[in-house]
């Protein structure tokens, strides 16, 4: 089969909450194996553009295409069967499980996951020592590895961040939605976290789409940037054009 | 000594069915986060349909007209005579009403698994079930068509009752026994079958299966944001927990002898509530332990009425009862002030997985996990200044 150049394709997604528009029409699309920014200012609609996306938000209209197939209304478990993963803004982690239980939930083809297999270990025992190797590998590789036997609520915020990347990252998604991965962590953790996408997505080609305030460090890694303004893309581009655009400075970047 | 014997079984018997109904719950609440305030619902309809069974299959069983089940006077003398003498009719008929209890849970927990999972908040589902266990007792009670009205269906009596009957008669004793031994056979069974609902539990608690119970509990988007089918989970457990209730409900009726609604009051359903929360949610052991204290605490109540009743004429026997649901309820509020998670807190999820990371942890002079550990501390230094470099990077813009 031969794959398309672009992984995702929306087209014309409208999301209305009453009177306020916060989605008008939004059509873009994002190249397979690319890092791809999504920036505007706050309360643009890059959060429920990406709920649309992923299946959270209910109804919407237009068309989003994943991978060569149309994903609108699909629940978002079956969306991210498909291989489109997802964060979320403020990390929702599993608080009652371990750090390794978080990052073990998402493996694939768990059998262990039936009840009428999970009480015969002999069935899913070789499956799940694979994955803890797997999640071993993913936790080391993101600095979390020491932390596996902590409760999620009981490690700090960045920490946090990074135990929610891992989380999806299991998953060995196709392409991953990252809602500001690093809102209130520290400058250099920021750096480390991005300098890990970009190597996640040069090894394995996973595309990335990225909501991202912290212009610097975001513009260093992604290959195109889209820019959001009041529900509707006013511009996209790559990070040295849309810098010197002036509807882009007007709206977001400021002087 | 014969007394204690007794005693012993009683409260065996008792602490067995609590023990069953607790893991359910604790299955479906502590692990799963499903709040099922209707759980007697479940126990009761276990004990019911157990009960419609035995009247039904035991005089067919024996070629005999089956006619009113109701009637104390015709069908319930049968029905004592089979059960006394014939034990290959009582046990098969035993057998046939558990199972029978087990489906009636698992298909109820199914039907009501569907508007219960329709509600977002959880908390509207434990009212959904709550209301469902009230109309439950309310149709037993007015539709005397299907289990005798507010009489309840009486007769139902230990599978093992010949047990005594042929021991009496023979050589081997030649009088009475003096003790129960229907009954202690019965208290033994019960317990066993607490054993295997445990080792269910257990081992489902302990599998990914489990890790995907939590995951729904802790939190239902991002379970299904990491491709967990959340309402099939929720509807899955649902039945689990449902069967294992009505697999109490089978084995208590043939205990007590006779199904009847009062027995199925939300009132069971908070006491059980209260074993899971003493003991610690989402923790078997501890569901063990809180349903053992619970047990203790109601046929304490009800054994020391007893004594006291006996000494003291004008002593009523349920100044005790009520007593024992005030000292649940202080119990509740003591145990959410200072020990809410329950006396034996949540476990991690045991599973091969943890071999793994527990194995480099004891190699203690490993220059590597030492140097992951001072990134950390990096990581954790340089996270104070981040609000204020944070500001510093907006200013410079």
């Amino acid at each position: 089969m031969v794959q398309s150049e672009y992984i995702l394709n929306l087209e014309n997604i409208s999301k209305a909450f009453g009177p306020i528009r916060a989605v008008d029409g939004v059509s873009l699309s994002v190249r397979r194996g690319s890092i791809a920014g999504l920036i505007g200012p706050n309360g643009s609609g890059k959060s429920t553009l990406f709920n649309v996306i992923s299946g959270t938000e209910g109804k919407f209209s237009g068309s989003v295409v994943f991978d060569g197939k149309r994903i609108n209304g699909m629940p978002s478990h079956k969306i991210f069967a498909l291989g489109l993963g997802r964060t979320f803004q403020t990390p929702r982690l599993f608080t009652g499980m371990t750090v390794l239980e978080n990052v073990m939930l998402a493996g694939k083809r768990q059998e262990g996951e039936n009840p009428l297999i999970a009480p015969f270990p002999e069935r899913w025992e070789s499956g799940e020592e694979d994955l803890a190797r797997r999640a071993q590998e993913q936790m080391k590789a993101l600095e979390i590895s020491q932390l596996y036997e902590k409760n999620s609520s009981e490690i700090s915020g960045g920490q946090m961040k990074l135990l929610q990347l891992a989380n999806v990252l299991i998953g060995d998604p196709k392409m991953l939605l990252l809602d500001e991965p690093t809102a209130g962590v520290a400058p250099r953790l920021a750096q480390d976290i991005f300098a890990s996408i970009e190597k996640h997505c040069r090894e394995t080609g996973t595309t990335f789409f990225i909501i991202e305030h912290r212009l610097q460090v975001l513009f260093k890694h992604v290959d195109h940037v889209f820019v959001m303004h009041q529900g509707r893309i006013i511009s996209e581009g790559k990070p040295d054009e849309i810098v010197k655009n002036q509807e882009v400075i007007d709206a977001y970047l400021g002087e | 000594m014969v007394d204690l014997i007794d005693l012993v079984a009683t409260f065996a018997t008792f602490y067995g069915i609590y023990a069953i109904l607790a893991i359910s719950l604790n299955l479906e609440y502590g692990y799963a986060g499903q709040p099922n305030f209707g759980q007697v619902l479940f126990y009761g309809i276990g004990a019911f349909v157990a009960a419609i069974a035995a009247a039904n299959l035991l005089p067919l069983f024996a070629r005999l007209p089956i006619g009113n089940i109701c009637n104390v006077h015709t069908s319930f003398p049968v029905r004592l005579a089979i059960g006394s003498n014939d034990p290959g009719i009582a046990i098969p008929v035993w057998i046939i009403g558990l199972v029978l209890a087990m489906i009636a849970g698992g298909i109820l927990g199914l039907f009501l698994s569907y508007p219960a999972i329709r509600v977002k908040e959880e908390w509207y589902l434990s009212m959904i079930l709550l209301v469902a266990a009230e109309a439950f007792v309310t149709i037993f009670q007015n539709t005397p068509q299907l289990a005798c009205g507010i009489f309840g269906l009486d007769g139902i009596q230990n599978p093992f009752y010949w047990v005594s009957n042929t021991y009496s008669n023979s050589s081997f004793a030649s009088t009475e026994l003096g003790f129960d031994l229907p009954g202690i056979i019965y208290a033994a069974i019960i317990m066993a079958f607490a054993g295997i609902c445990y080792l269910v539990a257990q081992k489902l608690a302990n599998s990914p299966y489990g890790r995907l119970l939590k995951s729904v509990r802790d939190d239902k988007v991002a379970a299904e944001s990491l491709g967990k089918d959340v309402a099939k989970v929720r509807r899955q457990i649902m039945i689990i927990g449902s069967i294992m209730a009505g697999l109490a409900g089978g084995l208590y009726v043939f205990y007590i002898g006779v199904a009847v609604t009062d027995d199925y009051v939300p009132a069971v359903t908070f006491t059980i509530w209260v074993m899971m929360i003493l003991g610690g949610y989402a923790n078997n052991k501890g569901v063990l332990a809180g349903a053992a204290a619970l047990t203790l605490l109601q046929r304490g109540s009800v054994e020391v009425s007893l004594i006291l009743q006996a000494s003291f004429p004008g002593f009523s026997s349920n100044v005790l009862i009520y007593l024992e649901y005030v000292a649940e309820a202080v119990i509740l509020i003591l145990l959410l002030m200072y020990r809410p998670k329950g006396l034996i807190p949540e476990t991690r999820i045991e599973t091969k997985a943890y071999q793994l990371f527990d194995f480099r942890k004891r190699d203690t002079p490993d220059p590597s996990s030492k140097q992951e550990t001072q990134e950390t501390t990096d990581v954790s230094d340089s996270k104070g200044k981040s609000a204020s470099s944070n500001i510093d990077e907006n200013v410079a813009r």
